[in-house]
């Protein structure tokens, strides 16, 4: 199914610069591994070999998935996955 | 309804009024100054009162710092210290709102011409400029005496510190981060929210994540993330922390998008190193920066503990339109404003044109980040 994914300006270099790209799959996993082979550069950035970069976050419309089933979070038609990375500056 | 809250604010304010002709002139004076902020019910006289006796201790005072500085001493929270290690440049004058161009002109640290601009703002306000480089030696003793601790600095190093320093005694702070048009803020109350460890395990390494030097920022996005943290703060000091906000907001103001992220449920799900564990791994030293200065050569090595492996590559991608930059696999070289930086894979530089440690730490925060 399609997923809408909302894409940080940092990463948006990845994304031909789009903000939101949709990508398919069942789990956020699925659709995380479907957003690389779409745009291979993002792929580096999200991910630590199989794990997200600690200071990259990832939720599932409003909620962190650490606390759902993290990178096997069911997802449906209609969700949002935003990937929101820390904010330095000041 | 609205006849009957009327009385009761004319009530408060002839009770007021009354007080300034017996016995509490000056009491009653104080009271007429906040007057706009006291008839806001969720201040109210008691937490102005409140208001008045807190201390808070500003880290950075810079885009977010001089915002949050501002309400603070206009709302007339007792004690302000602020803490900050730069100086005012041209460039600052864009979103740093408590400067101006004789600022600059007389080249003064950033800390102490905010006092003496807040100074003139509220002379009833205790405000105490300090002129430092916040690190693991200093800030127990920058914070200990605070009620409430904000963030108005520009890097994770710093941050991580105000976290493990504010969970270690116990003290609620406010983080707030911005750059280009996006910025976040969430608040932290140790034993009853996550902490920053807990949302933001890492922070990115040096040269993966933008800076406001390398991505530009909006004043505009400044001022709303650091009201957002000054909100917060009056919740706290007026003894209201049932009315914080427990999400992490993330806003940008140029693509009209404003989120609030449910970040409460981590604070049981992650094994927090800092809030469960209690290691205190930036406090005690063990993380952060390491800077020398190179004797006799102008220069400055800094360098990051325990750091990932720089992306050479995204980093010189965040420089380019600063200067020239050029790189191999062994080393990074880049000039701006009259300084050479060569970068490291391990995180380590050398910044070449100062042999002061402080402007080092400044110049690898802003164009390398962390």
């Amino acid at each position: 199914m399609a997923i809408v994914v909302q894409i940080p300006t940092p990463l948006r270099q990845h994304t031909e610069g789009r903000d939101t790209v949709e990508a398919r799959g069942s789990t956020i996993q699925e659709v995380l591994d479907d957003l690389g082979r779409q745009y291979p550069g993002i792929t580096q950035r999200l991910f630590d070999g199989p794990n997200l970069r600690r200071f990259v976050n990832v939720y599932l419309n409003e909620e962190d998935i650490r606390y759902l089933d993290n990178l096997k979070t069911a997802v449906k038609d209609g969700d949002t996955i935003s990937i929101i990375p820390a904010v330095a500056g000041g | 309804m609205t006849d009957s809250r009327s009385t009761k604010c004319r009530m408060t304010l002839f009770e007021i009024s009354n007080l300034a002709m017996t016995e509490l002139p000056a009491d009653a004076a104080i009271l007429e100054r906040y007057s706009r902020q006291v008839k806001f019910s969720g201040i109210g006289e008691e937490g102005q009162r409140k208001l008045l006796a807190s201390r808070v201790t500003l880290c950075g005072v810079g885009a977010l710092g001089t915002v949050l500085a501002n309400h603070l001493v206009r709302a007339g929270v007792g004690r302000v210290r602020i803490v900050d290690r730069d100086f005012i440049e041209i460039h600052n004058l864009q979103r740093q709102v408590l400067f101006d161009e004789q600022d600059v002109a007389d080249n003064l640290p950033k800390a102490e011409a905010a006092a003496r601009k807040l100074r003139k703002i509220n002379s009833t306000v205790e405000i105490e400029p300090v002129v430092t480089d916040i690190d693991h030696t200093n800030i127990l003793d920058l914070v200990s005496d605070a009620d409430l601790i904000l963030d108005g600095t520009d890097n994770f190093e710093v941050r991580y510190l105000i976290n493990d320093a504010a969970i270690k005694l116990g003290k609620p702070w406010v983080y707030g981060g911005c750059i280009g048009s996006h910025g976040q803020t969430m608040t932290i109350l140790p034993g009853e929210t996550p902490c920053l460890r807990c949302v933001i395990e890492s922070s990115p390494p040096p040269g993966m994540a933008p800076t406001c030097e390398t991505a530009g920022v909006l004043g505009p996005a400044i001022s709303i993330i650091a009201s957002y943290q000054a909100v917060e703060a009056f919740k706290i000091l007026t003894g209201q922390t049932h009315l914080i906000n427990r999400n992490l907001i993330f806003l940008d103001v140029w693509e009209n998008v404003h989120r609030s992220f449910k970040i409460a449920r981590l604070k049981e799900q992650v094994d927090c190193p800092c809030c469960k564990r209690r290691q205190f791994d930036w406090l005690e030293g063990k993380m952060g920066s390491h800077t020398t200065t190179l004797c006799g050569r102008n220069a400055v090595q800094v360098a990051h503990r325990l750091a990932d492996r720089l992306d050479f590559e995204q980093l010189s991608r965040n420089l380019e339109g600063l200067g020239p930059v050029t790189y191999n696999r062994f080393m990074l070289r880049f000039a701006v404003d009259g300084y050479e930086f060569t970068v490291f894979p391990d995180g380590r530089a050398i910044i070449k044109g100062t042999n002061d440690i402080e402007k080092a730490r400044t110049l690898y925060a802003k164009y390398i980040g962390h």
